[in-house]
């Protein structure tokens, strides 16, 4: 432009100087670094290849999944389903203790005697109902037990 | 085009040339189509990229090169086309609008360990980084480069009178930027 004196005056004072500047033997190199990455688009990644960069992040994203299951969701399922377990037999051998205690308090005479006398078919008489309830019974719990 | 072009481009299309060839070529123009990179993308590394991008679409696609240009604003147009493309992406990257990637640029230029230049220098190159990127393009091409009008216009696919307009309202901008710092 012939008048950038007239129309741009502080531009046209500038120097056109490049200011910038590249690595040392960068021009050098470049041809050399360039035939090399032709090279490799010359041998293209082979099919296997293609197959396993493609699958690449579909298995990242399974051994992430995996790896997450393994350091909270196992330990975590382990450690509360132990718990629980220990607590169920903690119970069951609390029952079991008590009975057993019951049953070491029985001698073997009381306890025969015991099922003896579930075999006792013994009668009475409703004279004898009506008297041994009239003694042991009030007219209340008679009142509550009947259904009106 | 150039006798010395027609030839480079005969041998890279025959098979037993074109290695030998195309290194030639290479050689021949990577420093040019460094310097326009560089302008565009500010950054050494980046423009290393691109410079690679570029000249291997030249590879792949010499076959396909008409010869209706000439070689050297047929090589300035991939390697514009493959900076924008760069560009954009960046753009797409950080969920920038599309036609805003100057503080992406502006920080390349702040930190660039490569930069040389002076006060004044760095002035202008920032001057230049707000223009908007076709007028930016322009202005480089012109000012620094020297491209005739014609040429660019087969660069960027656009009219001389487009590129005349472009690059007088740039030269405007970038004078009242001047003038502002001094």
């Amino acid at each position: 432009m012939e008048d950038l004196n007239k129309i741009a005056p502080n531009l046209s004072k500038q120097k056109k100087e490049n200011p910038y500047r590249v690595p040392d033997n960068y021009f050098d190199d470049f041809s050399a670094r360039l035939q090399t990455r032709l090279e490799s688009e010359k041998h293209p990644i082979p099919e296997k290849g293609k197959v396993i960069r493609l699958l690449k992040p579909m298995l990242g994203l399974a051994a992430s999944f995996a790896l997450i299951f393994m350091l909270v969701y196992w330990p975590l399922d382990k450690f509360l389903s132990d718990n629980v377990a220990e607590n169920i037999t903690e119970e069951i051998n609390t029952v079991d203790d008590h009975y057993l205690s019951m049953m070491e308090s029985i001698d073997e005479e009381s306890f025969y005697d015991l099922l003896e006398q579930q075999e006792i078919t013994e009668e009475y008489s409703d004279d004898e109902l009506i008297s041994y309830l009239s003694a042991s019974v009030s007219d209340y719990d008679i009142y509550l037990e009947s259904d009106y | 085009m150039l006798n010395e072009d027609r030839e480079l481009i005969a041998n890279i299309k025959q098979e037993d040339t074109k290695e030998l060839a195309f290194q030639e070529l290479v050689k021949k123009y990577q420093e040019r189509l460094y310097w326009h990179i560089r302008k565009i993308v500010m950054n050494h590394e980046d423009t290393d990229d691109i410079l690679q991008n570029t000249f291997i679409k030249v590879w792949k696609n010499i076959d396909s090169f008409r010869e209706e240009s000439s070689l050297f604003t047929w090589l300035y147009r991939i390697a514009t086309n493959e900076s924008i493309t760069f560009l954009n992406s960046k753009k797409r990257k950080h969920m920038l609008p599309l036609t805003d990637v100057s503080d992406y640029l502006m920080d390349n230029l702040t930190s660039d360990p490569y930069f040389e230049g002076d006060r004044i220098q760095m002035e202008l190159q920032k001057a230049i980084l707000l223009l908007p990127e076709k007028q930016r393009i322009v202005f480089n091409l012109k000012y620094f480069e020297e491209m005739k009008y014609e040429d660019m216009a087969q660069v960027l696919d656009t009219s001389v009178g487009a590129l005349k307009a472009s690059y007088h309202h740039a030269v405007k901008k970038v004078e009242a930027y001047l003038k502002n710092v001094e």
